[in-house]
């Protein structure tokens, strides 16, 4: 694999990571806010206060990952960017005005907590909560469009046709596990955050949100073992894709094979396996700080092997299913297209190795930033 | 003259507006992103100096707005971004691929300024002065950096690097020598297949070899039609390129795209200049960073002097009275100083600069159409302009009605190629609300000094803000409108940068109101979480 795409894999996993776990929180922290205001339960409302600085900082983390993730594709391959501009307006329209309506969320709930009425703090909650799911709903189709291009008309020029695009066998699975994922690993990111509290001072609120948020964890793991296949078998519609995942274990479905990503696949199985295991010694255990941590660790690292293992089982192809619908392309979109939806096709004038030495190089001072960052609102004062 | 109907009339108008909201968003967000870290700055070096607690307690007050700015700046540049790409996604190729570097550079900048912003913000406590004055001079050069790299690519907009204007101040208009023409290093293999007589009696003019090449004036027209043909996948066999291809070379390149062709040409010359460098050495540069800088630090100054006096009108304590009167003298002198400095200096030099790269813009500017009320023809200072614009009262402004409607394009008349004319209106409006406000902000600062401060007074600075973010606002639009019908000056016109897939008016006004809503959202909230606990405290 050619160089700019682990710069991008490794800057759009930190993002999927951080935007996953930010799914979650935008969900959990507006219902324990309602509970404390319910019960009027200041610690309760505290804790809750302490978890939305962190959603803030990981917002952060997400928003300046996700920016060099874009610049780096317009970069890199301004000609794919230039063929999603022309077609995307939907998918992308929806996923951009929930980022804007998702941040002011973020300003009204963080500062109203203490100064706005209760049913204003609780709308912009509901608010922060909704826009949490329309963003990936917006991505996740584009993502989808990516395995298998549904709705994609040619007649003078592409565009694509949304309710075909939604109707994209790849789309429910995908979106929904995503959801799911995010949640358990949310859930599970609360649960050790809350073991490690109880460590320090034990107190009914932090036993309750550690319990719940586990229980939470077991029902989305479960709700995973089955999107997990589903999406596996939507994938048929994709069959380089499903080959280069699945052919080493001998369920090729024969044609197009280009990268072995079995072994990332027997990663991630693995990883899931730590979690099951770590979650049922929780379950039937006392509280553990380490064995919460595991289980979010092993969580958030399936996330990641799961979005490699789908952005580098198409590779080279933007698009996995190029190879099949090449044919039915008219020219000269066949070659537009042909060109601008292969990985190996970098912009000439970004290929210079001085370029991606010092790129190498502002990564990991942005690395080390994020970690100061991370140090410094995370762990320092919590 | 219809004038609004001349502007509409170039394509995408509604597209167009909707990039003016979401750009001016964001561009009001910058303004104190680049402004505040200098007005921070400034507190702490007088309290580093005079150890008086209130310049320690303004910076603070700075640094908080700071933080909360930038994160809306943050989201809203997501939201610009990502407009871009889908409205405009031609022009957004053509940037990625042949400028890309400040964009690619401006991540690396943005990182400073976030982790710089949010130590300042989280840390302030934890360090001393002098630790704070560096935070807050890297945190300066983080956004700094970050408008200078962004601005680059703004400029090469306006005048990329290497264009020759159409325009003598002596002679008058070059069009019959087909200017405006853009330089081009043609790489030898293609030089090999072309009529260059052919091209020559079209109003090329070679250079001479450089970087592996030939280095070439080509008109404007011509480039702009290949630019058109290579976004609409046309193929050298229908392109207009197989007319000055030789006949025995015809054969074997008919079948390739315009677009690559012209991208080997357009890489050839990038690289030729520098990739890094090719969007800094644009002729407007230099003036441009420097009027956007000016005109961020004198909306803060209006801003901080605005916000203050505001307080000082609600104020009871003495104590208070005191600190928000140092408020205002220090908003009112950066904002007196750098408005002057803007009319006088930077603004003078992005003027001459646009005078000598974009003659039309200039001609729509000064207003020399007889079809329109023009004021420096009715105020008789003509002759004092192109003194200002070209140092010699010989010189002549630029005539807009000899501007030929076709001059940027091969297929006629159908593209109306010269600049909206309400430019004119715009500019003067702009240049005498900057006069008024400069005029007002030098007696506000001597009654400031006197300690003359009225009721009346402090409502009316109040306003002073919101004419500064109405004259930053009308300069923007001189700029980008006035370039028009050109995307890229003199290379892509606006329906070639323009999507295939636009959506309808209907999802364009949603969008355009969710973005207001959330604008005016944002201010409210500022208002009741910052605003109303000051008022509070007084």
């Amino acid at each position: 694999m050619i160089p700019q795409v682990y710069f991008i894999a490794l800057v759009f996993g930190i993002h999927i990571v951080a935007v996953n776990l930010g799914i979650a929180l935008s969900t959990i922290i507006p219902l324990l806010k309602r509970k404390a205001d319910l019960t009027r339960n200041e610690r309760l409302d505290g804790i809750a206060k302490g978890i939305f600085r962190i959603y803030a900082a990981i917002y952060g983390i997400a928003g300046v990952m996700g920016t060099a993730f874009t610049v780096f594709l317009l970069s890199f391959y301004p000609e794919f960017i230039g063929i999603a501009g022309n077609i995307t307006l939907l998918p992308f329209g929806i996923a951009i005005l929930s980022i804007l309506v998702h941040f002011l969320a973020i300003v009204l709930y963080y500062y109203g907590w203490d100064s706005f009425p209760r049913w204003a703090h609780l709308s912009s909650g509901i608010l922060l909560a909704i826009t949490a799911y329309t963003i990936p709903l917006g991505f996740r189709l584009v993502f989808a469009f990516l395995n298998t291009p549904a709705g994609l008309k040619i007649d003078g020029k592409p565009y694509i046709d949304a309710f075909e695009a939604l109707a994209n066998p790849t789309f429910a699975p995908l979106y929904l596990k995503s959801i799911f994922g995010a949640i358990t690993f949310g859930s599970l990111f609360i649960s050790a955050l809350s073991a490690y509290r109880i460590a320090r001072e034990r107190s009914e609120e932090s036993s309750q949100i550690y319990s719940t948020s586990l229980r939470i964890a077991v029902i989305g793991t479960f709700i995973m073992l089955i999107l997990g296949p589903w999406y596996s078998m939507s994938l048929i519609s994709t069959p380089m894709k499903f080959n280069n995942i699945f052919r080493s274990f001998g369920w090729g479905l024969g044609g197009v094979e280009t990268v072995d990503m079995s072994w990332l696949f027997l990663i991630k199985i693995i990883l899931i396996a730590v979690q099951i295991y770590a979650i049922l010694r929780l379950m039937f255990g006392n509280v553990n700080f380490k064995l919460s941590a595991l289980a979010t660790t092993s969580a958030a690292f399936t996330i990641l092997t799961g979005e490699y293992l789908n952005m580098f089982s198409q590779y080279p192809y933007f698009l996995a299913n190029l190879p099949i619908v090449a044919d039915k392309i008219p020219e000269p979109w066949r070659t537009v297209l042909g060109r601008a939806l292969y990985l190996e096709n970098v912009s000439p004038l970004a290929n210079d190795p001085t370029l991606l030495s010092i790129t190498a190089l502002g990564i990991a001072i942005l690395l080390a930033a994020i970690g100061y960052f991370i140090y410094e609102t995370l762990i320092k004062e919590e | 003259m219809d004038l609004i109907g001349q502007w509409l009339g170039y394509p995408a108008p509604l597209d167009r507006i909707l990039s003016i909201i979401g750009i001016e968003l964001h561009w009001i967000i910058l303004q104190y992103v680049l402004g505040l870290p200098l007005f921070i700055i400034l507190s702490l070096l007088l309290y580093a100096r005079r150890r008086d607690e209130k310049w320690n307690e303004m910076a603070r007050t700075m640094t908080k707005a700071l933080g909360i700015i930038f994160a809306v700046g943050a989201a809203s540049g997501t939201l610009s971004e990502f407009g871009l790409v889908l409205i405009w996604p031609n022009l957004l190729e053509a940037a990625g691929r042949y400028i890309f570097f400040p964009l690619y550079a401006e991540i690396f900048a943005f990182l400073i300024e976030i982790t710089f912003i949010y130590f300042l913000v989280f840390g302030w406590k934890k360090i001393g002065v002098r630790g704070r004055l560096i935070l807050a001079f890297l945190a300066l050069i983080g956004a700094w950096l970050s408008g200078a790299l962004i601005m680059s690519v703004n400029s090469y907009m306006v005048a990329p690097t290497g264009i020759q204007a159409s325009y003598d101040p002596m002679s008058g208009w070059k069009y019959d020598k087909g200017y405006p023409k853009v330089l081009l290093v043609v790489p030898k293999e293609i030089v090999s297949v072309l009529d260059v007589n052919k091209l020559l009696s079209l109003g090329m003019e070679v250079l001479g070899e450089r970087n592996e090449g030939v280095a070439v004036l080509l008109p404007s027209k011509i480039v702009s039609k290949l630019a058109s043909e290579s976004w609409s996948n046309v193929r050298v066999g229908d392109s207009v390129l197989s007319l000055v291809i030789k006949e025995e070379a015809l054969g074997s390149v008919k079948d390739l795209l315009v677009k690559d062709i012209v991208d080997k040409i357009l890489t050839n010359t990038v690289k030729s200049v520098g990739y890094t460098m090719v969007t800094f050495l644009s002729p407007v540069y230099a003036g441009s960073i420097l009027h956007a800088l000016g005109a961020a630090i004198t909306v803060t100054g209006f801003t901080i002097f605005g916000g203050y006096s505001l307080l000082l009108l609600r104020s009871r304590s003495d104590k208070k009275k005191v600190y928000y009167v140092s408020g205002m003298k220090l908003g009112i002198f950066l904002g007196l100083i750098f408005i002057a400095v803007q009319g006088l200096v930077f603004g003078h030099i992005i003027g001459t600069e646009i005078a000598s790269y974009n003659p039309e813009k200039l001609a729509a500017m000064e207003g020399t159409s007889k079809g329109i009320f023009s004021f420096s023809r009715s105020l008789g200072i003509e002759r004092i302009m192109s003194f200002i614009a070209y140092g010699s009262f010989e010189a002549k402004l630029p005539d807009y009605d000899s501007i030929p409607q076709d001059y940027c394009t091969l297929a006629g008349a159908a593209l109306d190629c010269r600049p909206p004319l309400m430019l004119h209106y715009l500019y003067y409006f702009k240049t005498g609300l900057s006069v008024l406000l400069g005029l007002y902000a030098l007696i506000s600062a001597i009654l400031v000094m006197r300690g003359s401060l009225s009721p009346a007074l402090l409502k009316i600075n109040i306003l002073t803000p919101i004419v500064a973010h109405i004259i930053s606002f009308l300069g923007w639009a001189v700029r980008e409108m006035g370039r028009k019908p050109w995307s890229i000056y003199g290379i892509m016109t606006v329906d070639v940068a323009h999507t295939a897939n636009p959506g309808d008016p209907l999802s364009y006004g949603l969008i355009a109101l969710i973005v207001i809503s959330v604008a005016l959202a944002l201010i409210l909230a500022v208002w009741k979480l910052l605003y109303v606990p000051s008022v509070r405290e007084v």
